[in-house]
């Protein structure tokens, strides 16, 4: 696509960036039918090739973005299906980045938005502040109704009970048996206050297979701020998690930074890009070329053998940040089928949940559409519970599923040695004896269709 | 036809509006930009507004309008008619019916007889997502195109997938068409007059009683097909897939010779996918050489043979699969063609597990598997620019033939300065050469040179009695001139039989 920035634009990094990426779409059009938010909505403008090129008149445009045109790319998901579909290639990830930036900075949104947005990017990004703010909303569930527009909404969505706090924190878990890795673990936020059974099933399932894990004092890794066009605080907070994680790789090696929120996982890999022509620029590509989703270090590994099967049948959810921007699908997969597990693929597995971050706050009606959605094709596969990897998205499920949702590594520790996971209290669990039988059947290729 | 003037297309709109809700109609710019859209050498073609019915009567509705107004109709499913001219008419200034945004229904699956009946804008990725909901115990079969591409509208226009159930039109059985005066016929068994409870036999018999109407709408030139029935195949317990690697271009001759008793015998039960090395490679990486010749040349026979080594695979690739009970069931099947290939001397065998994880070949996989995928998609980038057009011509099952045709097609790729990609898709007698031509459509000289090395292929090829499948919208008229007047005539009576105001897609496939 041509483009017509000045020489003048052209000299804003950013522009620039986006100058280069926006030149690689030719308009095949392939993202729009597979993009979310067009398949609900069926608005040019609400799929990537419409607002690719709303964000090509924007940037080309000086002055402040009409309203219309940030409604439209608030509307993203940036779940990067598009990417995934894209013949071209166009880079939307970083594209969509620079476009919420340039909205953050020349756009004044009505001051109910800016309120809200203000108080996400203070509270969730902040485990302790996250934790505290759970515990009100609780108090305030009874209240909802009546309170005014997303704040009634971001109540109704706060979970109902808060676990305990967690005994992990940052420190060094030793490996059991001979030391095969050293890996920093990113200990997250929201995470730490919603799940923290997440992490203890992470640093259990890890340190059982012979990684010694060390965990940092690192803030949020950044993904709920830069999403949301803040760029100043994304990138703070990725400087200081590429010092606590390059202090602990000059302080005894450092095979792997470990992250168990794919989210999250993203954008530490894209630290090196986030931080380029930054002074810790170097060392940001560094952490982002060590960075593994916690499924990538198990697969290398390989999983013990199972201590016990369980051969309860599975659906994974593949959270886009894993399939869409990681590109990781076959290993948690094949992870959850050597533990014994029956894996079922979900129907429309290439769409969102409606989680994406901050977006099921900020964009309550779409996220609940998609949400629905992805329930209605959970239940629809019979399985006993979904897996996924990434809390986000289990948290997304669980607003609009009955079935237990559970991260892969609490059902990965489970088969290894751990405890079941919570959210599997009271599910049947099938006889390891009554499966073998009906995989023999199965063996034999006869169905009720076919003979084989 | 002759274009209606602008007081028709306007009186037209309004009653459409008027008919199925203005809502229902979309005159935009960005949508009418969007749907003008194309990959060809000749441009876009905007049309006059953009149509959306919601059911068979409201596309009754909509063509009835059009003959009262003499306003030209072109019907698109899902629009991802991919090289061949996406969702754009064959000229500007038509109203398009958009049937994929609320005709896309699943209107039946049938779990015991296996089929399913749909709508136009049911997608291959739908389909196989319907598929896996209901328990996977069926299959689709899939092309290697958009996954949101339409199994409607690739049956119509005679497209292909790869496995034992790859004629998409073949196995299709059972339409509901909307003709050019808008009357609605069913097809088949599904003629009967009956209109109470089941037509049982509509989507399971394709030969009932009357002549077999289904072939005159291919090509959608004489009526709009909103329903169809498509037969599924019971999915197999296990796909193991094979793989045969050669050095040479001229390796085809006897590639070919060799797949034409495994498929004469069906021995193997999905097609070969025997793909040059650009076929494959293009959708992992971009023209090497492109900007140091600024496009103008072909790539060098060094710069392939160097992506050949990259990605461990030859000038020629065949791909196949057996369906089984289990993976080691299979085991002596892929002994006998790993055999059978390997008595050439120059086969060298790629297996399954290997094929996973090379991605030109999983794409095979996927594609012998029912698994909708984006892969190939990405060959689209291999000159940037966006120029795509595909030459679809073929050739009987003689390695002899087959390679002839094959210096045919290199050397006019070559002398136009692009670069020979192709895939031959075998059947036991005949095998589609699936010709791409990618092109920077953004510089007018290499757009030129691929629009005159279209038209070079289409006369060689035509002039060795060769014709072509399906043809991009800037060929039509140039691929129906090369028929017989008699043919020519014979498809314009029927025209004017069952569309006499010929507003159903005029000059689609030069018809009209």
């Amino acid at each position: 696509m041509q483009t017509a920035f000045t020489p003048r634009q052209l000299k804003d990094p950013g522009i620039a960036e986006a100058a280069a990426i926006l030149k690689d779409c030719v308009h095949y059009g392939f993202c729009t039918a597979v993009c979310p938010t067009w398949v609900l909505l069926r608005d040019e403008n609400d799929g990537p090739r419409g607002r690719i090129d709303l964000i090509k008149a924007m940037l080309e445009t000086e002055g402040r973005p009409d309203a219309k045109t940030v409604r439209h790319i608030d509307q993203c998901l940036s779940c990067n299906a598009c990417m995934t579909t894209c013949a071209a290639k166009v880079d939307y990830l970083h594209l969509a980045d620079v476009a919420r930036i340039h909205i953050e900075r020349h756009f004044k949104r009505p001051l109910p938005d800016r309120a809200l947005r203000a108080l996400i990017a203070a509270v969730v990004p902040n485990a302790g502040r996250f934790r505290r703010a759970m515990t009100m909303a609780g108090l305030a569930r009874p209240f909802a109704r009546v309170l005014p527009g997303r704040l009634g909404d971001l109540i109704r969505i706060a979970p109902r009970r808060l676990p305990p706090a967690s005994p992990i924190g940052p420190g060094i878990y030793p490996a059991e048996g001979e030391r095969r890795m050293r890996v920093a673990l990113l200990a997250g936020c929201a995470q730490q206050a919603l799940a923290p059974h997440v992490n203890e099933a992470t640093v259990r399932l890890l340190t059982r297979h012979g990684c010694e894990v060390v965990i940092a004092q690192t803030p949020c890794c950044g993904a709920l701020t830069l999403h949301m066009g803040k760029e100043r605080r994304a990138l703070a907070a990725a400087r200081a998690s590429v010092e606590a994680w390059s202090a602990i790789a000059a302080d005894g090696g450092l095979d792997a930074v470990v992250v168990n929120a794919s989210g999250c996982g993203t954008t530490v890999k894209d630290y090196g890009h986030l931080l380029r022509g930054d002074a810790l620029g170097e060392r940001a590509a560094q952490i982002s070329a060590l960075a593994r989703d916690v499924s990538e270090v198990l697969f290398e590994i390989g999983l013990n053998e199972p201590d016990t099967i369980r051969p309860l049948t599975v659906a994974y959810h593949d959270a886009c940040s894993l399939q869409h921007a990681q590109l990781i699908t076959a290993p948690p997969r094949a992870l959850l089928q050597t533990a014994g597990y029956r894996v079922v693929d979900v129907p429309e597995k290439h769409f969102c949940c409606g989680s994406a971050g901050t977006y099921n706050m900020l964009q309550p009606q779409i996220a609940g559409d998609l949400g629905a959605r992805k329930a209605r094709h959970i239940e629809s596969t019979g399985a006993a519970a979904v897996a996924a990897g990434n809390l986000g998205c289990l948290t997304q499920i669980g607003l609009h599923s009955a079935l237990p949702a559970v991260h892969t590594v609490e059902l990965l520790d489970w088969a290894t040695g751990g405890p079941m996971p919570p959210a599997l209290e009271g599910v049947a669990i099938p006889d390891p004896q009554d499966a073998d039988m009906a995989n023999a059947a199965e063996a034999g290729g006869d169905g009720p269709v076919g003979i084989w | 036809m002759t274009m209606a003037s602008e007081a028709a297309f306007e009186a037209f709109f309004r009653d459409v509006g008027e008919a199925i809700g203005a809502d229902n109609l979309d005159r935009s710019t960005e949508t009418l930009t969007r749907y003008g859209e194309n990959t060809m050498p000749a441009g876009d073609r905007r049309p006059t507004g953009v149509v959306f019915p919601g059911s068979t009567d409201e596309v009754s509705i909509v063509v009835r309008l059009a003959n009262k107004h003499g306003v030209p109709l072109y019907p698109t499913s899902t629009g991802f008619n991919q090289g061949l001219g996406t969702r754009s008419a064959p000229a500007a200034g038509m109203a398009v019916i958009d049937l994929g945004k609320r005709m896309n229904r699943i209107l039946e699956v049938d779990e015991t007889m296996g089929y399913a009946a749909v709508e136009p804008g049911v997608s291959f990725q739908a389909m196989a997502d319907e598929l896996q909901r209901r328990g996977g115990q069926w299959m689709v079969s899939t092309t290697t195109g958009p996954p949101q591409g339409g199994m409607l509208g690739n049956a119509m226009d005679k497209g292909a997938g790869y496995g034992p159930y790859f004629d998409h039109f073949g196995f299709s059985c059972g339409m509901e068409v909307v003709l050019g005066t808008g009357e609605v016929i069913r097809t088949g068994d599904g003629s009967i007059d009956h209109d109470v409870g089941e037509l049982f036999n509509w989507h399971v018999s394709k030969y009932s009683f009357g002549p077999i109407l289904d072939g005159l709408f291919a090509q959608s030139n004489y009526g709009i097909v909103t329903r169809l029935g498509i037969w599924l195949l019971p999915r197999p317990p296990a796909i193991r897939s094979f793989h045969f690697t050669f050095p040479d271009d001229d390796d085809l001759e006897a590639i070919i010779d060799l797949c034409r008793p495994l498929k004469l015998t069906n021995f193997v039960p999905t097609l070969f996918r025997v793909s040059n090395d650009l076929y494959l490679i293009a959708s992992e990486e971009t023209h090497p050489d492109y900007a140091a010749t600024g496009g103008k040349a072909a790539i060098s026979d060094e710069a392939r043979k160097a992506l050949q080594n990259k990605h461990g695979l030859g000038s020629w690739t065949v791909s196949g699969a057996f369906f089984g009970p289990s993976m080691e069931a299979i085991e002596p099947q892929i002994k006998r063609v790993q055999d059978h290939f390997g008595a050439s001397g120059k086969a060298t065998y790629i297996d399954h597990t290997d094929a996973l994880a090379m991605p030109p070949l999983k794409c095979a996989i996927d594609a012998f598997s029912g698994v909708p995928t984006t892969q190939e998609l990405g060959m689209l980038k291999w000159r940037p620019g966006g120029g795509n057009a595909w030459f679809t011509p073929g050739t009987p099952m003689d390695g002899k033939t087959a390679n002839e045709f094959q210096k045919l097609g290199r050397a006019i790729y070559e002398a136009n300065g692009l670069d020979y990609t192709i895939m031959n898709v075998c059947g036991p007698r005949f095998a589609r050469g699936l010709h791409v031509l990618t092109f920077n459509r953004e510089d007018p000289d290499e757009s030129a040179r691929a629009a005159a090395a279209y038209t070079e292929l289409a006369d060689a090829f035509a002039a060795r009695g060769v014709h072509v499948g399906r043809s991009p919208i800037d060929f039509y008229g140039y691929h129906m001139e090369k028929a017989m007047p008699a043919f020519r005539e014979a498809c314009e009576a029927i025209k004017r039989a069952l569309d006499p105001r010929g507003v159903i897609a005029p000059g689609k496939y030069g018809i009209g």
